[in-house]
Parts: C-alpha cells; structure tokens; sequence
C-alpha cells in the first residue's frame, strides 16, 4: 500500500500572496464560505430575475470548461449558479486580477466568495497558464471563462480571445459552451447595482479538442468554435 | 468571570509574568547592543528582531487568556486546536476530506465544551466516540480507496489537537490553573532554548539525524537537566500543601515535562520530514506556523494533566457540569 500525502499547492505561502496564487486549494473554510455565497446568489437571481437554466443535462463530470458572453458582473454568479454538487464546489471563475485581486479586501471576498482565480489581462505568463491547464486536469476542476476578455460595453458579444484555446487544446477536457441573455439589461457595465430583470441561461452541448494541435492555430481554431457555438445558443434563445 | 486582582493572588503567577517580562526585556537589549555595534550580520539582527517581535505578540496571546480564567483559556485552547488542525490538514492532504476535516474540527469543539462544562465522563467519553465517527464518517460515501489514509490522518489530527490539546483546558478548571499553565507554557520555551544553547554549547553527536539534523544527545540531556529542575523548583512553590509536594513526583513531573516536549518537537520533525517541508505555515514571523511553535504543548497537556489528575485530581472540588447540570 502506498500513501499518497498531497499537501495543498499553496502551502507555505503568505496570506496575501496565497488569496491571489493559481495554486490556492479549497478547505472547509472556503467551501462553507463559498456554499453560503453560492445560496444567496440562487436567492437573489431567483427573487430578482427570475432565472431559468435550460440544458442543464449538458453538464458533464468535471473537469470541464464553461464559456459564455460576457456584459455583465452577473455572469459569472450565474454560470456559478447553475452548477451542484462537486462541480460546483470545484468551479472557479477566472476573474480580471486588476478589478478583483488589487487590495486585501477585493482579493478575500474574490477567493472566499466567488472562489476567483485571477488572471492579469496582458501580463498572463505561460508559466501561469500551464500552471492552470495542470490544475484544471489534475484537481477536476470547472473553470468559468469569459473569452471576450472583457465586459460589453453596448450588449453585443464580441470576438473570443484565443487564450482559452490553452487550457483545452489537444486534452480530452470539454468546453460547455453557454449563452446568458439579459445580464447587460440587469446590470451593465454602466451601474453600480442590478436592476431585476428575466435571466435566461442556455447550456449547450460539451465540445472536444482533443484532437486540436495545442499551438497557436489551434488556440485560434478552439476560440472560433466556442464563439461559433455561443452566437448560435445565442440565436436559438432570441 | 474571575475578579480580576484574583488573577496575580498566586506568587508564582507574579513571578512567572515578572521573569517572563524581564527576559523579553534582556533579549531585546542584547539585540539592541549587537544592532548598535554593527555585531552579526545583517540578517541575522533581522531575524532576531523578528523572533522578538513575534514573541512579544504571541506571550500576551497565551498569557491574557490564562490570566482571565478558564472560559478564556479554554476560548484559546480551542482556536490553538482548530488552527493546528488547518495546518496539519493542509500539510497532509488531509483537508481535501471536508467531510472528515469536518467530524475533526467538531471533534475539537466538543472535547473543549466538555472541558469547559467541566464534565469529565464526557470528556473521557469523547475519544472513543469521536474516533468511531471518524472510522466510519466517510463509509456511505462508499469510496473504499484511500480510507486507511484519511482515517488514520483524522484520527491522529483529532487526538493530538482536539483530545490532546484540551487537557490544557481541562486543567483551567483546577484552582491552581493559573501558575501551573503559566510554568507549563515557561517550561516547554525554556525546553526549546534550553536543548538549542546546550546543543550549541556541548553538543557532538547528532540525536536523530535523519529526523531533525540539528539536534544533539547534549542538547536533549541538557534539555532534560534545566527543565526538570525548573519545573520541580517552581512545581514545589505552586503545589503547596498538596500531594505533589514530593520532591520524586516533582522531578517525576518536571522529566515528563521535557521529554513529552521534545517528542511532540521530533514528532512535528518527523511529519515535516516524511513531508518534505521546512515549516507548517507562515503566520508567525520568523517561527513559521502555529504548530512549528506550539508542537511540545500537544504532548506534554495530555502527559502532565494524567500524573497531576492521579496526583492531586484537576479541578476536584470545583463544580461540575456547570453548563448541562440541573
């Protein structure tokens, strides 16, 4: 019999440095934390916008990959929202390092509450993202992405960023392609609060690219296929 | 609540917070006389302002608590517990088991409600039942590989911080509480200097090398010699007018004192090494983690309290059941 002790990937770091570390790991502490945030999201979206899920029998087995449109700070809490049991427990939004890790305060309720791994637009190093792909692997875990990099500024889904192709190129890890719709109306990027307002969240079907190359044409080939497939779940709901 | 002047009735209480006092004072003049001679290197001072600094933090945390009485003693027994537990599950693995970390960290607060109810069949009863609901706690998750690993990891997680470590908070419901926490805290630091400088000093042959490297078979009998006349020399002024006034039970208590300190050190040293880490955390400053400082307290609470417990009894006399009583 071998005994596999594992200790957590962040071990040994400092607070502040393990709140914002790719490699920070989930204890009871976080899960309670984090089931307690996730229950007064379901609350608000139920009370507030009405929020419907449909293809929710989409989801598969963790690891995997969620990807949607992206115009509003709802989107993340509601791709969050639709998952349970272990997925949920294990899914981490990939949230801007800039808005949500800058102070003490930001970084603690990023990691406790929405569970965030920060990403640093630009200044992301390769280091970093194959720190990620492992983790993703490794640990089963769900990463919540948005590809367009940023919110809409005007509703309109804009062209996805090839990074995502980094995580899921060329390993049997799919991608759950998601479309959310009136996340801008509710909350744009405009306000400071959401306003209530119907949320529809489509789950489409789980796409593979375990046969795409993981090299930058491959990058680009798994970003056009996702946004290909959120414009489309994206029409079907209109 | 206890009135507060009732906290430094004891001498030896006042003695032990004077000397304690007076040894952060002399270490932070030798710092301050080697910073302003330019003696060391730089990062040597660094460190050693470092270690003061946290001292001078961490002996107000432990010391106010047994001042204030048993409620807050016991209040700080049970955080000790839970943050050893969170770096033992985090160093081990251990905490990707919410369901066991769970039944542990339960465990802990249990065993320090029957501590602080001053219940002792309940706190006697606990172990074996904890342990029980840990065996079989992740069964009907009905995932058999691994089960030996994490059991034996809670297990062993909740009879050293949660059983173990709350004898420390039994003993606040004896009336000597106060004195004899005080001198059990002095004398594991003092065990730890005591083994470093004699270590230092006399030391040629490595005690287990593989283990810890740095400790030497001079370093633990010196260790052995000062804490044991430490303990013995201060038992016999805090056990007045008891059994324990005995000079063999004395040195029998003052030897334990050393020894259960020292193997709860190489036991820490033993999981850092099958481990391969340096330290268990970071929170402390120039110590690393809570149990890099506090690992000879998990050992010597359980051993002290059962030779005292058979000796004099912790806490007879007193009332009990003082939460679930009628």
């Amino acid at each position: 019999m071998t005994w596999q002790l594992k200790p957590a990937r962040d071990l040994g770091l400092p607070a502040q440095e393990r709140l914002r570390s790719h490699g920070r790991e989930a204890g009871l502490g976080s899960v309670v934390v984090h089931g307690a945030w996730r229950a007064l999201v379901r609350a608000h979206l139920a009370l507030l916008h009405r929020y419907e899920v449909t293809g929710q029998e989409n989801l598969p087995e963790p690891p995997f990959v969620m990807v949607a449109n992206h115009s509003s700070h709802l989107d993340a809490l509601c791709l969050g929202a639709a998952l349970h049991g272990p997925a949920a427990r294990h899914a981490h939004a990939l949230a801007a390092g800039d808005t949500f890790f800058t102070s003490g305060a930001t970084s603690l309720f990023a990691a406790y509450a929405l569970n965030a791994l920060p990403v640093w637009r630009k200044r992301t190093r390769a280091k970093e993202l194959e720190t990620l792909r492992t983790r993703l692997i490794e640990d089963e875990l769900v990463y919540i992405l948005f590809p367009e990099g940023t919110r809409s500024r005007d509703g309109s889904m804009g062209a996805f960023q090839p990074g995502l192709g980094a995580f899921v190129a060329g390993s049997a890890v799919p991608v759950v392609p998601c479309h959310l719709q009136g996340a801008f109306a509710a909350w744009p990027a405009t306000r400071s609060w959401p306003r209530p307002g119907k949320l529809r969240l489509r789950i489409g079907a789980p796409l593979s690219f375990a046969e795409t190359a993981q090299d930058r044409a491959g990058w680009v080939e798994v970003a056009a296929r996702c946004e290909a497939e959120v414009r489309a779940l994206g029409g079907k709901a209109a | 609540m206890t009135v507060p002047w009732r906290a430094f009735e004891h001498p030896v209480t006042v003695g032990i917070l004077a000397a304690t006092l007076g040894v952060l004072l002399l270490a932070a003049a030798v710092i301050g006389v080697l910073s302003v001679t330019g003696r060391g290197t730089p990062a040597f001072r660094r460190e050693l302002w470092l270690r003061l600094g946290s001292w001078a933090v961490l002996l107000p945390m432990i010391i106010i608590p047994i001042l204030l009485g048993r409620e807050w003693t016991i209040a700080a027994v049970t955080l000790l517990g839970l943050a050893c537990l969170r770096e033992y599950d985090r160093a081990t693995g251990l905490f990707r088991e919410y369901l066991l970390t769970a039944v542990v960290a339960i465990g802990i607060l249990a065993a320090n409600f029957a501590a602080l109810d001053h219940w002792y069949h309940l706190f006697v009863a606990l172990w074996p039942l904890t342990v029980g609901v840990i065996s079989v706690a992740t069964i009907p998750q009905d995932k058999p590989a691994g089960y030996i690993q994490r059991t034996a990891l809670a297990t062993s997680a909740y009879m050293l911080f949660g059983a173990g470590l709350a004898h420390l908070g039994f003993m606040a419901n004896d009336p000597l509480a106060r004195p004899l926490l005080l001198l059990l805290v002095l004398a594991v630091g003092l065990n730890d200097v005591a083994a470093f400088t004699t270590g230092k000093l006399f030391g040629k042959r490595k005690l287990l090398p593989a283990t810890s490297p740095n400790k030497t078979i001079a370093g633990a009998l010196g260790a052995l010699i000062c804490t044991t006349a430490l303990v013995a020399f201060v038992g016999n002024r805090v056990f007045v007018g008891t059994p324990m006034e005995n000079w063999f039970l004395l040195i029998l208590f003052g030897a334990l004192v050393s020894i259960a300190g020292q193997f709860g050190d190489l036991m820490l040293s033993s999981i850092k090494r099958d481990l391969a880490i340096k330290d268990m955390g970071t929170i402390i400053p120039g110590h690393g983690g809570v149990l890099d400082r506090f690992n000879s307290l998990l050992l010597v609470a359980p051993a002290t309290f059962h030779l005292l417990h058979y000796v004099i009894g912790i806490g007879d006399g007193q009332p009990v059941r003082v939460i679930t009583g009628p």
